[in-house]
């Protein structure tokens, strides 16, 4: 995978060792480098918006029809269509949207709402949700995965890896189903809905332990099992065998020499998560009637809702992009160079 | 020599034996689940018993929203999500297998692919289903099954790449290029018979990953609609009602559970190299 993706990313102009020299040159290269990886970030959210774009429109049904109510007339629904401006191409429609987005516009929904205002109460819960079950598996993933890797082939790096591979396998309304059984119905330690307070937030922290742990358990399987892998890859390594050769302690040589290694593998593979994490969003809201773009996503699909579904779409991918890019700029930091 | 031929050659066999306990445990469920339908005491849609009662007399584990027997459902529930899972797993791996075969073969034609692959990364795959199944309401599971097969390509032709890539330049296929073998006979007979426990690998983990997705948009209501029985919907459908029979909600959930992880586990052990980086799931 590594081979077939590093094509573009590495620059014509060799740069210094890492960690030497801070002079303006080095400084230029890597705002460049940052800018073109960056750029490319970008072009890439720009083609999958086309897609989404060109998906719905291509799909039976408009925004026009599904809207309709009851008894309207197709001179009603003419109308309308020439209101939300359908009748125009699609690429006009596109342009147009393309456009206004660097000025933070997101259009106007088939509702006739700005995107941006619909967005804006449910979008910072799902961060919330998102963010920090993302801290919370990378952070046992990590712990998890040095856990297991210091004693390789014993007890407990098998008990680790079965349970990283149980565990990535359950969806996460079947990890909530149980987790609200347990933890709600059974024992009653916490609240088994999300009660929005005026503001359009949950009333208490304490709503947000089971979406949280609903995410985080299935991704913890998974980025386990990179960590531990990606450790694995490292220890086979001349460097840390020479490091058990000279008698170091086994968690220096772990700590020491094979995770700085293994940053760049883990940070590509814990990048993936945050698809599955904003996926699994959708679903474990809807379960805990969680106020996030979850719900405000599935009206908008069977409204047939371009603009607002390009704005969940573009807001998604924006931080997919943005994660999968410090992922990119990781694994040039540590092993660009040297490449 | 010997002396550690011996070890190995039985270690060999106990993890031979123990693939064989895998394999047949994964099976098993599987098999319940494709077969459920002949051992249901009772009929899907005929009340038996109180909305939500609490297991017992007819019904072993209670009834559903409507008073339906949640055992006759349960078992009824798994034919389809199974049977729709299997044909997304093979659908995907066979294209797969052969686009990522030939996209080595083809630089120009592999770094497309390789671009689409990337453009697809930043859809989260239940995005994508929901905007192709809602968009096109009248096609139901089928819908869900193509939505799942067209945003599992791309991640499992970059597994199969990946694995080919080094295959790719080996002496043989070189021999067979400057022999001036046509493209569809190397991938097919140079390249393909030694990817085959990647292509196995990838099998098992696409069947996870479809019952994954297929069952994650059931619980949203895309795809098989109330009257039907399905793990994912009868989740979601007696959710309100969890306090008074919890099993008409669990006993679903432990179903998909068991099947995902069991199949899983056995994809795991099937696995000649244990290193998940190419393991990507979308």
């Amino acid at each position: 995978m590594a081979a077939l993706s590093r094509t573009a990313e590495t620059g014509p102009v060799p740069a210094p060792a890492v960690g030497a020299g801070t002079g303006p040159r080095r400084a230029a290269h890597l705002a460049l480098r940052v800018a073109g990886a960056a750029a490319r970030r970008a072009l890439m959210l720009v083609a999958l918006l086309a897609v989404v774009f060109a998906a719905v429109e291509v799909l039976p049904g408009d925004a026009a029809s599904a809207s309709s109510e009851r008894g309207e007339s197709a001179a009603d629904l003419d109308t309308r269509r020439h209101l939300l401006g359908l009748d125009r191409p699609l690429w006009e429609r596109f342009f147009d949207w393309m456009t206004a987005l660097p000025t933070g516009d997101l259009g106007t929904s088939a509702r006739g709402q700005k995107v941006t205002d619909l967005l804006a109460d449910p979008l910072p819960n799902t961060l919330v949700l998102g963010l920090s079950a993302f801290v919370l598996t990378v952070v046992l993933a990590l712990v998890l995965g040095c856990w297991a890797a210091a004693r390789p082939g014993r007890p407990t790096d098998r008990v680790i890896g079965h349970s990283a591979t149980a565990a990535f396998a359950v969806p996460e309304f079947v990890v909530s189903v149980v987790l609200l059984t347990t933890l709600s119905l059974w024992t009653g330690w916490l609240p088994a809905v999300t009660v929005t307070g005026g503001d359009g937030r949950p009333v208490s922290w304490t709503m947000l332990v089971m979406p949280v742990l609903a995410l985080v358990i299935p991704q913890t399987g998974w980025n386990t099992r990179i960590v531990r892998g990606a450790l694995a890859d490292q220890a086979a390594t001349p460097h840390v065998e020479a490091a058990h050769l000279d008698g170091l302690p086994l968690a220096h040589v772990l700590l020491r020499h094979q995770l700085p290694g293994a940053i760049p593998a883990i940070a590509t593979g814990v990048a993936t998560s945050t698809g599955m994490l904003l996926g699994g969003a959708i679903v474990v809201e809807t379960l805990f009637n969680y106020p996030g773009i979850g719900s405000l996503l599935a009206g908008a699909v069977a409204n047939r809702d371009t603009p607002l579904i390009a704005g969940v779409v573009v807001c998604a991918g924006a931080v997919i992009s943005l994660v999968l890019l410090t992922a990119d700029l990781i694994r040039n930091a540590t092993l660009g160079d040297r490449a | 020599m010997s002396t550690t031929a011996l070890p190995q050659a039985e270690r060999r066999a106990t993890h031979k034996a123990r693939n064989t306990v895998l394999i047949a445990l994964a099976a098993l469920p599987l098999l319940l689940a494709l077969t459920g339908p002949l051992f249901a005491p009772h009929t899907l849609d005929t009340p038996v018993t109180a909305p939500y009662a609490t297991p017992g007399g007819g019904a072993a584990l209670g009834g559903d929203q409507l008073g339906r027997d949640v055992l006759s459902r349960l078992l009824h529930g798994g034919t389809l999500l199974i049977g729709s899972a299997l044909l997304v797993a093979v659908v995907v791996t066979l294209s797969a297998t052969l686009i990522g075969c030939v996209a080595v073969l083809r630089p120009a034609f592999g770094r497309l692919v390789e671009r689409c692959a990337d453009v697809a990364i930043l859809l989260p795959s239940l995005l994508g289903i929901m905007l192709i199944a809602l968009a096109w309401p009248s096609g139901g599971r089928g819908a869900v099954t193509l939505a799942a097969i067209a945003l599992g390509i791309p991640y499992a032709v970059r597994i199969v790449a990946a694995a080919a890539s080094p295959l790719a330049a080996a002496g043989y296929v070189e021999a067979a290029v400057t022999r001036g073998e046509s493209t569809a006979y190397i991938a097919l007979r140079e390249i393909l018979p030694n990817l085959r426990s990647t292509v196995l690998t990838l099998f098992g983990l696409r069947f996870v990953e479809a019952v994954y997705v297929i069952s994650m948009a059931g619980f949203l209501q895309i795809g098989p609609q109330p009257p039907a029985s399905d793990w994912s919907l009868m989740v979601r459908e007696n959710a309100p009602g969890i306090l008074l029979n919890p099993w008409a909600v669990l006993a679903p959930s432990l179903a998909i559970a068991l099947i995902a992880i069991t199949v899983n586990f056995a994809t795991t052990a099937l696995a000649p190299d244990t290193s998940p980086k190419a393991a990507t799931r979308s």
